[in-house]
């Protein structure tokens, strides 16, 4: 952190005051300002005053006029990003069926807590049951996704072998096909399988993929080959070089293959759509998709509510790692 | 010692490939196969056809709007997706108190259900009540537009939802990226007076090429293919101006049953992708080149 | 981390094995969406399938709920494709066609035959035609419902309207509509979606396809569909009696149920909401079902006309218990099954003797003339009509939202369902 300079405490007060000041007297002019064009400047003038007093208080706290420049673009930006979510929260606490609120009522005057007993505990959509079946699956699949494509990562990176390139191309290639047309061959093969409505059906599709594959290969390609060496002399074979020096060394690498995967299992909609058919199978997302679909748009807080059910989880755990996930990518690197 | 390795490489990316082979390679032969066909999904009846289904699909009016819809949406979407994120990278990569809050922030969007996050963006969109629109009307503007229901916009808004809801990610690689720059080049950089906009066009973006080349292959090819906020919010909508391929072909397929003919857009479209990935291959490795030679 | 994950298995097995110890038959039914919290309707169907289970301790019912009719279609085609179809399809009479063409269902006549406790006559005899195919009969119909027009009696009365009768006109309607107009009512709200629309093409003499079903061209884009399009859009923009479609989206509310316009165009299942509506500040419903009043929509060709929806069971070719399957929709559709279902208000019942009961019901009574004057929707003639609703859609939304010629939307329209139709056959 950088000493407080006293140029920079200078123009964080002065800004600050001037934004005060000014955004008090466009409150006062508001009254007077009849016409429509005028009242237009005057909003612009409050909006521009609190852009200033925000950077000023940046810069104050922060202490340098560049950090105080950052905060507030950042400060906003999150705003921004942050706004749709605290509004699903909010309008998920309306009356059920109320129409959408205007900003000034967005606050709900008696929050519509049973509006959560309501999705929570609807006749035909056991949740607690989507629940765990989102949880497990995904658990499975980023387990398995994690080892399958880490093993084939490191025979990429590390070993000389005919089709080497070729191989790779193949994956490569797969990851840019992706087409509602695949979905029929894999649906008729899972169903000769016979695991149709079953965990494997929502599980094996996905214990492989191209794109962690390409990102871990990456990872390993960063690690020197002198401690592959090393490892080799005190007499470790190649699986256990790959289990106690590659992997823990692309630990970030592999918190970020995880996380995406995570997140790109628990929100999938389409195949776990496909591929099961008993209310006991489907996970949440498919589950939150039968609400939106007996709703229409005509129940905005119920739907919210829903909103709400399925990505808390997500945050929870998103939150749970996030520590570990932004940070430790950036310890590793990617290039 | 050759061959020994050879068959441990085989044997490591056995099982990969192995599911690459089943769940992947297969389906696409497969489709190939109906590609060649005139086949429905809801009739036992094909015939051989050739390449019919294939110059049919490439003089189809509807499928070359599609062809288009996508193009323009991976042009707008991946540079603009590229600028935000390598700039909110270079932001959120100071020593700051409080840094890590707002990365954590900005990848929320990022991890949140295809379906929740529909929902919410078409209340971004709304007219009057949303909240773009409410902002708009609080300064007096106008707040009628409803940006998903608008021939205009309605693209530009399923673009500019992409660039906040794919930030997370792109912005965690390009951090990465800008954390693997090592502090030397600066510092030799700052002798030479490269500080500041300089040291960022001599030193920063050289350095971060191969982050970029990661992420606009990536971005490229999942904006080439985009299928569920469409499918979700605005259904090709309105008149067509959001029919992107990727929804063009789940129509063929799942609303039509026209299988074979779905098969044969499916190629078109992993042309399309591996040409676009080679042009990119090949400009990035001259780019490379440049600077290396430099 | 990895303890957790164990757990989580285990308990997942062990649920899965509990709810199976048994070595009874397993029918599989297949249905749409189904999240309701104000209608009992989910409770009281599920409260029936475990009387059914009671009552024929062989047999165990699966429901495999599907999340809506977009997600059915394509699923259920692709299981019938791979033979994995359940014992028992719910049949939208929009995607009869489809389904009955597709081959993937039963034909049910020689069970009815076979069978002396089930009467085919007790069912309104054109509703079962619907999936009728000569002699064959491929499901047994449940509900339907006609496509109505609801008007607020009390807003009426407010505005001293006097409330409209069967055969009104467009021009009465529209004169009506004006007249409830008032600071935040709308006279009318008008339903956006093809299959809620289709019907003031047939009452302004217009139509959708050729007699054969092979042309749009020249039917949909006909000078009678761009008058009624230019009839709704006056309303719209002129008259401003109806919101615009981007005020009615700013509200995210049904305003006719809110109390906020006097008359609205739905099916019987919109009285589901109406009996649930939201209150307003002084705690008492916006709008009740006492409330209510049915009608015809106007019409310009003295011949009114409207859709019909309607669905139905059916059991599948590839059912692995065809029999066990028969007893399960024989007592779905029973009397005594029916009549609970049907007081949730859903439809009116395709059985003669529940309708009767119900039509005791005032409101219930005012259906009762219009279902004369049903037609059943094109999906039962047409395979995947998904595809021609969504091109008409088009066509109204480029109207109503982005200002185009109607005649030119229509035109265009026409044009691209004649070419998708094309791209159907097999041999081009």
């Amino acid at each position: 952190m950088r000493q407080h300079s006293a140029v920079s405490w200078w123009v964080g007060a002065l800004s600050f005051t001037l934004a005060i000041v000014l955004l008090l007297l466009f409150l006062a002019g508001g009254a007077y300002s009849i016409n429509p064009d005028d009242l237009r400047l005057n909003l612009m003038g409050r909006l521009a005053s609190s852009l200033l007093g925000l950077f000023g208080l940046c810069t104050l706290v922060s202490g340098g006029i560049k950090q105080g420049f950052s905060y507030t673009g950042m400060i906003l930006l999150a705003l921004f990003l942050l706004a749709p979510f605290v509004w699903m929260v909010l309008v998920s606490l309306h009356p059920s069926k109320t129409p959408i609120p205007t900003l000034d009522l967005i606050i709900p005057k008696e929050p519509a807590w049973d509006n959560y007993g309501k999705v929570l505990f609807m006749p035909n959509l056991p949740v607690s049951r989507f629940f765990l079946n989102t949880l497990f699956v995904t658990l499975s699949v980023v387990l398995g996704q994690l080892f399958v494509s880490s093993l084939a990562a490191y025979g990429f990176a590390r070993f000389q072998f005919k089709g080497r390139e070729a191989a790779f191309g193949l994956f490569l290639v797969s990851m840019m096909f992706a087409g509602p047309v695949t979905q029929i061959p894999v649906y008729l093969m899972v169903q000769k399988f016979g695991w149709l409505d079953t965990y494997a059906a929502l599980i094996f599709p996905g214990i492989s993929s191209a794109f962690t594959i390409f990102l871990l290969r990456q990872a390993f390609l960063a690690i020197p080959k002198e401690l592959d060496e090393a490892a080799k002399i005190d007499g470790a074979g190649y699986f256990r070089i790959y289990w106690r020096v590659l992997l823990p060394l692309a630990k970030p690498s592999l918190a970020t293959a995880a996380a995406f995967t995570f997140f790109g299992v628990w929100t999938d909609f389409f195949w776990p759509m496909l591929s099961t058919n008993s209310t006991e199978m489907r996970t949440l997302e498919v589950g939150l998709s039968i609400f939106k679909n007996s709703y229409g748009a005509a129940n905005w807080p119920l739907q919210m509510t829903a909103a709400v059910i399925v990505m808390a989880p997500l945050l929870v755990v998103f939150l749970f790692c996030q520590r570990y996930f932004v940070k430790g990518v950036m310890m590793g690197s990617i290039k | 010692m050759e061959r020994k390795e050879s068959r441990w490489g085989w044997l490591f990316i056995a099982p990969a490939f192995a599911h690459l082979l089943l769940f992947a390679l297969a389906p696409i032969l497969y489709a190939f196969g109906l590609s060649l066909f005139r086949t429905r999904l809801i009739s036992p009846e094909r015939e051989f056809a050739g390449v019919e289904n294939y110059t049919f699909a490439v003089a189809e009016p509807s499928f070359q709007n599609a062809l288009w819809n996508s193009a323009r949406y991976a042009l707008v979407s991946v540079p603009l997706g590229l600028i935000v994120a390598l700039a909110v990278a270079i932001l959120v990569n100071q020593k700051l108190k409080g840094i890590t809050l707002f990365r954590t922030i900005y990848y929320i969007p990022a991890i949140s259900s295809g379906v929740a996050i529909a929902m919410l963006w078409q209340y971004v969109y709304l007219p009057e009540t949303g909240m773009i629109n409410s902002l708009l009307g609080m300064l007096g503007l106008d707040n009628k537009k409803a940006f998903l229901d608008d021939v205009g916009s309605a693209m530009w808004a399923v673009a500019i939802m992409s660039v906040f809801t794919g930030l997370g990610p792109r912005m965690v690689l390009f951090l990465a990226g800008l954390v693997g720059i090592p502090q030397e080049l600066y510092e030799a950089g700052a002798l030479d007076g490269a500080t500041g906009w300089r040291a960022f066009l001599k030193i920063t973006l050289p350095m971060l090429i191969p982050t970029t080349f990661f992420v606009v292959v990536t971005s490229t090819i999942s904006a080439l293919q985009i299928f569920t906020p469409i499918y979700m919010m605005t259904k090709g909508g309105p008149e067509e101006s959001t029919d992107v391929v990727g929804y063009h072909i789940y129509t063929e397929a799942w609303v039509n049953f026209n299988t074979g003919l779905a098969s044969a857009k499916s190629f078109v479209l992993l042309v399309a992708i591996v040409a676009v990935s080679l042009v990119q291959f090949r400009m990035m490795k001259s780019q490379l080149k440049g600077y290396s030679a430099a | 981390m990895r303890r957790w994950f164990g757990l989580l298995a285990m308990a997942l097995s062990l649920s899965a094995c509990s709810t199976d110890p048994d070595e009874r038959i397993v029918i599989r039914v297949a249905n749409w969406g189904g999240a309701d919290d104000e209608s009992d309707f989910a409770a009281k169907q599920r409260g029936l399938y475990e009387e059914f289970e009671k009552r024929n301790p062989d047999i165990k019912v699966v429901i495999e709920g599907i999340p809506g009719p977009g997600e059915y279609v394509p699923k259920m085609i692709l299981a019938h494709n791979s033979g994995a179809t359940p014992d028992i399809a719910t049949l939208d009479a929009s995607s009869s066609a489809l389904f009955i063409n597709s081959g993937m269902l039963m034909d049910l006549a020689t069970l009815i035959d076979k069978d002396q406790e089930f009467k085919l006559n007790d069912f309104y005899l054109n509703i079962v035609d619907i999936a009728r195919r000569g002699d064959a009969i491929y499901a047994i119909p449940n509900d339907f419902t006609p496509m109505v027009m609801y008007y607020n009696k009390r807003l009426f009365d407010a505005s001293g309207v006097s409330y409209p009768q069967n055969g009104w006109t467009f021009d009465q309607f529209r004169e009506t509509a004006k007249k409830l107009t008032k600071k935040d009512q709308y006279g009318f709200v008008f339903a956006n979606w093809f299959p809620g629309w289709i019907m003031w093409l047939w009452n302004n003499g217009g139509d959708v396809f050729s007699p054969d079903l092979k042309r749009a061209s020249g039917f949909l884009d006909s000078a009678e569909n761009v008058k009624t399009i230019e009839f709704l859009r006056t309303m719209i923009n002129d008259d401003k009696s109806a919101p615009s479609l981007s005020q009615a989206a700013a509200a995210g509310v049904d305003l006719f149920a809110n109390g906020q316009a006097a008359m609205t165009v739905s099916g019987h299942w919109g009285m589901v909401g109406y009996s649930a509506a939201p209150k307003g500040p002084d705690g008492k419903p916006k709008i009740t079902l006492a409330d209510l009043g049915v009608v015809m929509l106007p019409n310009n060709t003295g011949k009114p006309v409207t859709v019909m929806y309607e669905s139905g069971y059916a059991i599948t070719k590839r059912a692995k218990h065809p029999d066990a399957a028969w007893r399960f929709i024989k007592f779905m559709t029973s009397y005594e099954s029916r009549l609970v279902l049907n007081q949730t208000g859903i439809a009116v019942d395709a059985r003669k003797d529940v309708s009767t009961e119900r039509g005791k019901d005032p409101l219930e009574a005012m259906f009762l003339p219009i279902i004369p004057t049903c037609r059943p929707p094109y999906g039962t003639m047409v395979e995947g009509f998904e595809m021609v609703e969504t091109q008409a859609q088009n066509a109204m939304d480029s109207v109503l939202k982005n200002g185009r010629d109607p005649k030119a939307a229509l035109e265009k329209a026409a044009k691209r369902i004649d070419s998708e139709l094309a791209k159907r056959q097999v041999k081009r």
